[in-house]
């Protein structure tokens, strides 16, 4: 799942980024709210991390600006204003939730957690594509009830095809939210990784559509 | 001195002309008395000297029979009447004396006056008269002729005293008259002075906001600079309040790096170090909430429930569309709630947040009074709880499910307010599931603000 964190704080940005990071998140940073509408409109992430007190105008404003360009991920508002009516305001400007200054990372994970899995319309917090479960808070991920060991990388990937089920992803999509800007891999690359995957979850879970990219399936095709 | 330089203006003003009334009342009573006694002496004088001058034309000598003749009668008959108190006497002092009948066998006294006399002397049966008396010569007699006049001074005394009694009533009359005048006079005249302290009592309460300038001449200039002086003090108020906001509002973001770094650290180190961060956290919530309840120490009792909320509801209705949700609120418009309008808006901000998380499709804000208590209600449709977690979350401050943190927080601050406000919480099962959360508060509440 990538990310893009607009924090002016540079301190913050970088002690939130390598947490986020650490959950197995791809981060992006941007500065100001220039910069995080540059990114938006070129690259695509998952969620958006704002902080309101940005040098370039608040953050409500930048976000009103997004949602009137019909820009409709999941934004989470990180500010120190914890009043009722700065929150109700940031909601206004159509942000999701909001975590207040100083927070623990476990709810921002946890909030982040639950706006992408809504975003992706699923209510619960383990997802479950036939007897394959992934849990979206541990990362754990289980096969007809049997634990399976993934690496870093192949949880990320798996954790997008399972938000995406059952729709397709193409390769450039996956290489755009498992992979960071600057370490985006060929397709060659992604191909390997799903390929071990298969080799962990059953040859069939995975199916590829030639020119179109790959598809969680339900069950083992006989 | 002291305590009279601290007596009020009232007091002062009434006790001021307290001692004018005591001292020009009495000197113009005995000044009016002086008077009024010497021109009644004088008017009784004249008439005793009118008498004199007939007694004086009816006395002949009878060089004959050397006796003194009277040949005439006054037309008074008490000058017949013994003792009646109205005399006359003629003698030579010596043995020619002739005298009223009413004077029998007593005699006026006499002096040897060239001039007319009046004076005042003991008459028969120690009576108090008053004398007139000439001395004249008449042909054949050598020595003067002693004439006096004598009317008792009752009549006159009578007279002088019915008028200093009259005279002191009215005197008494009149400064019980003047003292309440004066007193009625001071009150109205302090009047405006009442109305500005009641006005600077509810400035205090927070029932208004300024002072009335509708006052006399010189109040309305002294409010006015009042006015000011409160203008000022809000005027720092609120900078002092946005001082200490942005401070503690600064200090959020290097607290929240302090937090991540420090989540980084070894477990024996990370401990104490959390501590630490969660005492200047509070100590920064603690004196930002000070300062918000400073800023708000001019509570205007109660807050209109439908305006308050306005904005609340616009951003969750947009947040709940967002989700898919759908808010309903039923609050009366013209509902009115004695309550701070950011308590309002934390408490039902609070319940919609938690309630938007747990719904499937709907949620709906209540809100009616009753008689003497405000119903609120927010339900939604979601899994809602078992009766074990109900009482489990009631719990003050016990975080329901610890991974979803922050639904657990908001409820313990919806607990503290309700019991700020001395209402009550409640859980319940909504119809056909998920959770209602009912909120009772008095209509009269007894809150306690300061500190919070």
């Amino acid at each position: 799942m990538k990310l893009l964190l607009v924090e002016d704080d540079q301190a913050l940005a970088t002690a939130l980024g390598q947490a986020l990071r650490d959950a197995e998140w791809v981060v992006e940073h941007a500065a100001s709210g220039q910069g995080a509408d540059f990114l938006l409109n070129t690259e695509s992430y998952d969620a958006v991390i704002l902080d309101l007190g940005l040098p370039d105008g608040d953050g409500t404003r930048w976000l009103s600006e997004w949602r009137e360009a019909a820009i409709d991920l999941p934004v989470l508002i990180l500010t120190a204003r914890e009043r009722w009516a700065d929150k109700a305001a940031g909601f206004s400007a159509g942000a999701d939730d909001y975590v207040t200054k100083p927070f623990e990372t476990a709810e921002v994970l946890f909030r982040l957690r639950a706006l992408v899995r809504r975003s992706h319309g699923h209510a619960h917090p383990v997802l479950r594509v036939g007897e394959l479960a992934y849990d979206t808070h541990t990362h754990h991920v289980t096969l007809a009830g049997r634990p399976i060991a993934l690496t870093a990388q192949e949880c990320r990937l798996l954790g997008y095809l399972m938000h995406a089920a059952p729709r397709v992803v193409s390769r450039s999509e996956l290489a755009e939210h498992v992979y960071d800007r600057d370490h985006e891999p060929d397709s060659n690359v992604i191909d390997v990784q799903v390929s071990r995957l298969r080799r962990k979850l059953g040859v069939t879970r995975i199916a590829t559509l030639r020119g179109q990219g790959y598809r969680l399936v339900e069950g083992e095709a006989p | 001195m002291s305590r009279l330089s601290r007596a009020s203006i009232a007091t002062r003003l009434l006790l001021a002309s307290l001692l004018l009334i005591l001292l020009a009342l009495p000197l113009s009573g005995v000044a009016l008395a002086y008077h009024f006694r010497l021109s009644v002496t004088e008017a009784f004088d004249e008439r005793l000297d009118a008498l004199l001058k007939v007694v004086l034309a009816s006395v002949a000598y009878d060089p004959l029979e050397q006796v003194l003749q009277f040949d005439s009668t006054l037309g008074d008959p008490r000058f017949e009447q013994v003792f009646s108190g109205w005399y006359w006497q003629v003698s030579d002092g010596d043995s020619q004396v002739v005298t009223s009948r009413s004077l029998w066998d007593q005699r006026l006294p006499v002096t040897d006056q060239r001039q007319i006399s009046v004076r005042d002397e003991r008459g028969p049966r120690d009576s108090r008269l008053r004398v007139i008396e000439r001395d004249i010569r008449l042909a054949g007699i050598d020595a003067p002729l002693h004439v006096s006049v004598a009317l008792e001074r009752d009549e006159l005394d009578a007279e002088i005293r019915r008028f200093e009694q009259l005279l002191a009533a009215a005197l008494l009359g009149l400064g019980v008259l003047l003292l309440l005048a004066l007193a009625a006079q001071i009150r109205w005249g302090l009047a405006p002075l009442r109305r500005m302290r009641g006005n600077l009592q509810r400035v205090e309460a927070g029932d208004i906001e300024r002072l009335d300038t509708a006052l006399p001449a010189e109040l309305a200039q002294l409010a006015g600079a009042m006015n000011a002086v409160l203008d000022r003090d809000r005027r720092l108020i609120e900078r002092s309040r946005h001082t200490a906001g942005n401070l503690a509002h600064a200090l959020k973001t290097p607290l929240s790096v302090l937090r991540l770094k420090v989540a980084s650290l070894p477990k024996e180190t990370r401990e104490p170090l959390l501590i630490e961060l969660a005492r200047i956290d509070a100590a920064v919530r603690h004196h930002l909430a000070r300062a918000s309840a400073a800023g708000d120490s001019g509570w205007l009792g109660s807050v209109k429930v439908a305006e308050t909320l306005a904005p609340l509801l616009d951003g969750l209705t947009r947040l709940a569309q967002r989700r898919g949700l759908v808010l309903e609120s039923d609050i009366p418009a013209s509902l009115a709630l004695s309550m701070e309008a950011q308590d309002l808006q934390e408490l039902v901000g609070n319940l919609l947040d938690n309630a938007l998380r747990w719904a499937e499709r709907r949620v709906t804000l209540r809100i009616a009074c009753d008689a003497d208590q405000h119903r609120l209600q927010v339900s939604d449709d979601g899994p809602g709880m078992s009766t074990e977690q109900r009482s489990e979350a009631l719990m003050r401050g016990s975080r329901l499910d610890e991974r979803r943190s922050g639904s657990g927080l908001g409820l313990s601050i919806v607990a503290d307010l309700v019991a700020l406000y001395g209402g009550q919480l409640a859980l319940k099962q909504a119809s056909p599931h998920g959770l209602r959360v009912e909120v009772t508060l008095p209509a009269t509440p007894h809150a306690i603000r300061d500190p919070r």
